[in-house]
Formats: C-alpha cells, sequence, structure tokens
C-alpha cells in the first residue's frame, strides 16, 4: 500500500466521524478490452474517454445483507453522495479528456465480513438537475454536464479503432419542466450494478468496454455514437449490455460491463 | 477665491450625486406603448453595467476554446444576428445540426433554441453554445477557469465586473458572464420596421402590396398567423405580465422519410427532447420579425428563401423526390392541422412576400448600441 494511499484512508477515516470500530477502504477501478488494460495510449482500439458518476453504493455482508458505506468528502472527485470515476488522462486518443484520473472510491463502513458490492451508474434525481455552475464537486464538471438536456451526463466512454469508433454518453433524457424545476425524466437510464463476489482492501472494479460494445457494428468505417436520445437507435445495443431497454429507458435485466477483479 | 472652489465642490458633488442616482436607477426598457416589457429573472436583474459588459462579452473571440469564435460569430448584428448559414460551424470546424436562430426580441421567447421545452432562460441556455461538446460550438468546456482569468487579467473587463457585480462574493463567475451576456442579449429588440410604422398610423409605411400580404398573412385561408402571431409573430412569446406559459412546437411537413413521418436522426425536434412519438418533426415556431434578412430557412436551412418557404406551406408540406431524405412531407401524420395548403395567385404570393419584407426593422441592424465595441 502506497504513502498515498494510507494518506487517503486516514483521511477517509478521519473525515466521516464514524465510529472508531468503522473500517475505512478503497474501491478501485479499471478499464480492459475484452480483459486486457486500455488506456488513452493503446492501439486499435485506443480509449477515447472514460468518466463515470457512482452513486448509492453498498456493500453486502455474508448474511446477504445491503448495508450504506459512507463516502469520505475530503478528495474533489467526490462528495457524500457522488464520485466521479475517471479512468483517462487526457493523452493519446484521449483528445477532450483531462490530465486528472481519479481511479477509485474512498469510503468507510462498519465492519463486517463483506461479500459483495452495490452501485449505481448516476447520479440520483435530487442532485440531477442542479446548476453546474453552483454545484458541490464532483458535480461541478462541465464536461459531465447536459446543458440541453438538463442533467448530468452518467457515463462517457468512448474507443477508437484504425478506421472506426464509437463513443456513448448515457444520462437520463426525456426530462419535464424547465431547467431548474425538472419535475421527472422520463428515461432515467441509471444502471444498477450488483458484483456478489467483491471483497473490500482486496478486489477491484473493471469496466470491459469490449463487453459495453458488444453488439455494437465497429468495423463499418462509421464513427457512429449515441448519446441517449429517444431517435437514436446507435444506442440499443449499447444499453442491452448495461441492461438498459431502449424502448423505456428501465433497467431490466442485469449489466454485463462491469465485473470484479 | 475660496467662494469658487466652494461652488466648484458642490458642483462635482451634483455631478457625482447625479451619476450614482443614474446608476442605480431602475432599468427603463424604452420600447413602443404598445410592446410589453419582457420577463427577467428575478436573480439577474438588469442594470447598464451589466448589459455593457455582457456587450463586450458577446464580441469577445477569447470566450472559444481556440480563440476564434464569438456569440457573434453565429448571430450576426446585420443578419438580425443570425449567420446567414443552412448549418451553423464550430469553433473546431464542426457543423450544427440546425441553424443559428435570431436573437432579435429573444427576451419575449418563452422557451429558446429550435425544440427545447426545458430551456426558458438564457442564462441557462448560454451554457450549451458555450461549453458544449456534441457539436463542439464555442469549446470552452474544460477550459472554464480561462474566463475568470480574462475577466481579472483585461482591465475594462474589471473595472465593469466591479461595476455589474458590485455586492458579490465571486464577481468574476462564470455564471455572472452568461448573466452579463443575456442581460445584453435582452436588450436587443426591434419593433420600428414599416409594419410597426404602419400600426402606429404612419402614412405610407406599408406599401399597397405589403398591405394586402398582410391581409392575407392574418385570414383563415392562410392560417399562418395561428402559429406566427402576436407582436413577435410567434406563438411562444411571453413577457413580464404574461398569465400563462405559452409555447408551440409545429410539424409543418418538412420531411416524411418513411411514410410514416420521420425526420433525419439528428433533428427530430421535439421528439428528441420527449420521446413522445407524436413529437416528431415538432419545431418551435421562430420570429417572423426581420425575415427578409435571415435566410435561409427552417431549422436546418434548407429552404433557401422566403419564395421557397411560401411555396412550401401553399402545397401543404415539402415533396423530396430524391436527395439523402425523400418522402412527402404532406402526407406526413404528424403535421400540424394548420399547414393545410392553399392557392394563390402570382399577385398574391408577392404581396405576402412584400407583408414579410415590411417585418425587417432596419435600424436595428446598424443600431451602435447592439454592435461590436471592440470595433468602435
Amino acid at each position: 500500500m502506497s504513502a498515498h494511499r494510507i494518506a487517503l484512508l486516514t483521511l477517509a477515516f478521519l473525515g466521516t466521524s464514524c465510529s472508531q470500530s468503522d473500517l475505512g477502504f478503497s474501491i478501485p477501478f479499471a478499464a480492459t478490452w475484452d480483459g486486457v488494460p486500455i488506456d488513452c495510449g493503446s492501439s486499435s482500439p485506443a480509449l477515447t474517454d472514460l468518466r463515470f458518476y457512482v452513486s448509492d453504493v453498498q456493500l453486502i455482508d455474508s448474511a446477504g445483507k445491503a448495508r450504506d458505506i459512507r463516502f469520505a468528502t475530503e478528495m474533489p472527485w467526490q462528495n457524500d453522495a457522488v464520485a466521479l470515476i475517471d479512468l483517462e488522462d487526457g493523452t493519446g486518443a484521449c483528445m477532450n479528456g483531462t490530465p486528472e484520473v481519479t481511479a477509485e472510491i474512498i469510503a468507510v463502513a462498519p465492519p463486517r465480513d463483506y461479500r459483495g458490492l452495490r452501485f449505481t451508474v448516476g447520479v440520483p434525481f435530487r442532485l440531477n438537475h442542479l446548476n453546474p455552475l453552483t454545484a458541490k464537486p464532483p458535480l461541478d464538471d462541465s464536461d459531465m454536464h447536459w446543458h440541453w438536456r438538463s442533467g448530468y451526463k452518467f457515463l462517457r466512454a468512448g474507443i477508437r479503432t484504425e478506421n472506426d469508433g464509437f463513443w456513448i454518453h448515457t444520462g437520463s433524457a426525456g426530462c419535464e419542466g424547465t431547467v431548474g424545476n425538472i419535475t421527472g425524466c422520463r428515461f432515467p437510464h441509471r444502471v444498477q450494478v450488483d458484483l456478489p463476489d467483491f471483497e473490500p482492501g482486496h478486489s477491484s472494479v473493471t469496466i470491459d468496454l469490449a463487453a459495453l460494445l458488444s453488439g455494437t457494428n465497429l468495423d463499418d468505417n462509421v464513427a457512429s455514437d449515441c448519446s441517449s436520445g429517444p431517435p437514436e437507435t446507435s444506442c440499443v445495443a449499447p444499453f442491452a449490455t448495461l441492461g438498459i431497454e431502449f424502448e423505456t429507458g428501465q433497467q431490466t435485466g442485469s449489466q454485463r460491463v462491469f465485473s470484479t477483479q | 477665491m475660496k467662494r469658487l472652489s466652494y461652488l466648484l465642490a458642490a458642483a462635482a458633488l451634483v455631478v457625482c450625486v447625479i451619476l450614482w442616482m443614474q446608476r442605480d436607477a431602475p432599468w427603463e426598457w424604452q420600447l413602443p406603448g404598445d410592446i410589453p416589457p419582457p420577463s427577467v429573472p428575478a436573480d439577474n436583474p438588469m442594470s447598464k453595467a451589466k448589459v455593457e459588459l455582457g456587450r463586450w462579452l458577446f464580441y469577445d473571440t477569447r470566450l472559444s476554446g481556440n480563440q476564434t469564435m464569438s456569440c457573434a460569430t453565429c448571430h450576426i448584428q446585420a443578419l438580425a444576428f443570425t449567420d446567414g448559414k443552412a448549418r451553423s460551424v464550430g469553433s473546431t470546424g464542426v457543423i450544427h445540426p440546425r441553424s443559428s436562430m435570431s436573437l432579435v426580441n429573444v427576451a419575449y421567447s418563452s422557451r429558446l433554441t429550435w425544440a427545447n421545452p426545458l430551456l426558458d432562460r438564457l442564462e441557462d441556455q448560454a451554457l450549451t453554445p458555450l461549453l458544449g461538446d456534441n457539436p463542439v460550438e464555442m469549446g470552452l468546456g474544460g477550459q472554464e477557469h480561462r474566463f475568470g482569468e480574462l475577466l481579472r487579467s483585461d482591465a475594462n473587463y474589471s473595472r465593469l465586473v466591479r461595476e455589474a457585480f458590485p455586492r458579490d462574493e465571486d464577481p468574476h463567475s462564470l455564471l455572472n458572464g452568461l448573466r452579463s451576456i443575456s442581460a445584453f442579449v435582452r436588450t436587443i429588440l426591434g419593433y420600428d420596421s414599416p409594419y410597426d410604422r404602419y400600426l402606429r398610423g404612419e402614412a405610407g409605411a406599408l406599401s399597397e402590396s405589403a398591405e394586402r400580404g398582410m391581409a392575407l398573412f392574418f385570414s383563415e385561408r392562410l392560417e399562418c398567423f395561428h402559429c406566427h402571431g402576436g407582436f413577435n409573430f410567434t406563438d411562444s412569446t411571453t413577457h413580464a405580465n404574461s398569465r400563462v406559459d405559452r409555447v408551440g412546437f409545429h410539424n409543418t411537413g418538412l420531411y416524411n422519410l418513411d411514410g410514416e413521418g420521420a425526420y433525419p436522426v439528428d433533428n427530430t425536434g421535439l421528439f428528441d427532447m420527449t420521446g413522445e412519438p407524436r413529437d416528431m418533426g415538432r419545431f418551435r415556431a421562430p420570429s417572423l420579425r426581420n425575415i427578409a434578412v435571415t435566410a435561409p430557412y427552417m431549422h436546418d436551412g434548407s429552404v433557401l428563401t422566403l419564395e421557397g418557404v411560401v411555396a412550401h406551406y401553399e402545397r401543404g408540406g415539402r415533396l423530396l423526390e430524391d436527395g439523402p431524405f425523400p418522402g412527402d412531407g404532406r402526407l406526413s401524420p404528424f403535421k400540424s392541422e394548420f399547414v393545410t395548403g392553399f392557392e394563390l395567385s402570382d399577385s398574391e404570393r408577392e404581396d405576402l412576400i412584400a407583408f414579410l419584407q415590411s417585418l425587417t426593422d432596419e435600424s436595428l441592424l446598424t443600431d451602435e448600441r447592439f454592435s461590436d465595441p471592440f470595433q468602435n
């Protein structure tokens, strides 16, 4: 464990006013393509973007009971409700990225024998329609905000092959009301992830982009995309890998993109 | 000598008090008597300093990611704050799916942009052209810190910011920049067209042909005014005294790709925002003020001339026999009930176009208050 990591965990421990027995831990995230690590400098495919919001995180104990965890709030990439995972570093093919990488969530939980992890890819509705110019980190990142749809981009991911590419932005669509007074969204597009074999302190979470794009044609020489709008049939296949039904925007199945390592 | 000094001091004091009172005086819109004041968000009251700051920012290319583009690049005063292109081009060369909309009288627009039911404040709308990345317009996203640096480092801006936001803890914020630009844009008002002068009783303001065209425009035979009605010639109009939220989106039968009313996938209008099948191809009726100088027309600039626009409505929908989007819009199941078609004689058609041309406020197109301060 690096000194940096120990410092962060100590901060988490001190900062969340937990009881002395609480367990400070990290949830590390990594990106792969078919099980092989992928980054902005990889070749065929290269990562072009990978950032997502994580919320509603719970650990599952050995009795199968879900326990809420608390995010440390000293880090700019997470507040008490939402963390921004950023697995691109702005180099190579990540033309519109940022140098900052935040590959873990720092949290505390009561000490138990935990066997699983549950989280949501997305921002809860009560926080999703804030003004990004006045919202607190990590909800102040304009790259992660959809000004014209109102709300945040829950996930932005993209890859580039030699003569093709694909990117996807998910986030709630079909919202009603007006900006500042959004009353609901017809297509929530939030994804709950259940990882039954996660042990805090030992396990990490992998997002596999080959799984995300398994039903998407990456050899048609068309740099296509999905930005989660109702007309975009290019979203059908990647949504399916996330367990989202395109027609309703609801999660109706299990996702196949995130796994435990 | 001493007395003179006292007098001078007293005079200076009077001047200071007058200037101070002007600075804090309530904003005056200077509108013709029959035009109600626009509504202004409670958290962004109008002020002279804010409008001046906004005018500089509106014309400042340093607000774009690569320093090449300002708001005015796509909103050119001489073209009633449109850009003359079918589809606007962003700072990095990306072509936008839609055409730049006029900003004239946009203070009265109950919704902004072509088909967004969520956007009713300029302060919120401005985020998209400034920061949006799909498509990139001004492309400042990820470089917002540069905005605050600009306001702090530029002497003109730091003076204007102090005047515009004297009691603000963080006066150099992007939020304040957007407030200022919005305040400036709300002042771009034009009600001095030949049609306005005719309404005010000025003899000869409208030609006889335009007067006949006006009768046609407001007739049940042509139905134009149902969507393009009211003092701004659009049904999406609100003002400070409005009691209802009026907003209209209409399918005018421009496309029918599949015989079931489909529009091109990047321009499905309100459907893209709501996912309601009946919203396919519904776009907001734009104001017809200054329409003669805002060609090409429609949300995607696909109609080049006013004659083409009139022909489209005469037919009751557009027939595209070839090209990438063939189909007969007249047969679209989603078409507005007011787009049913009509027949015009050649002289009637000329009259109608003469009326549309009478909606241009020429003075607005050169009014110094709205011009580029960097050029003056």
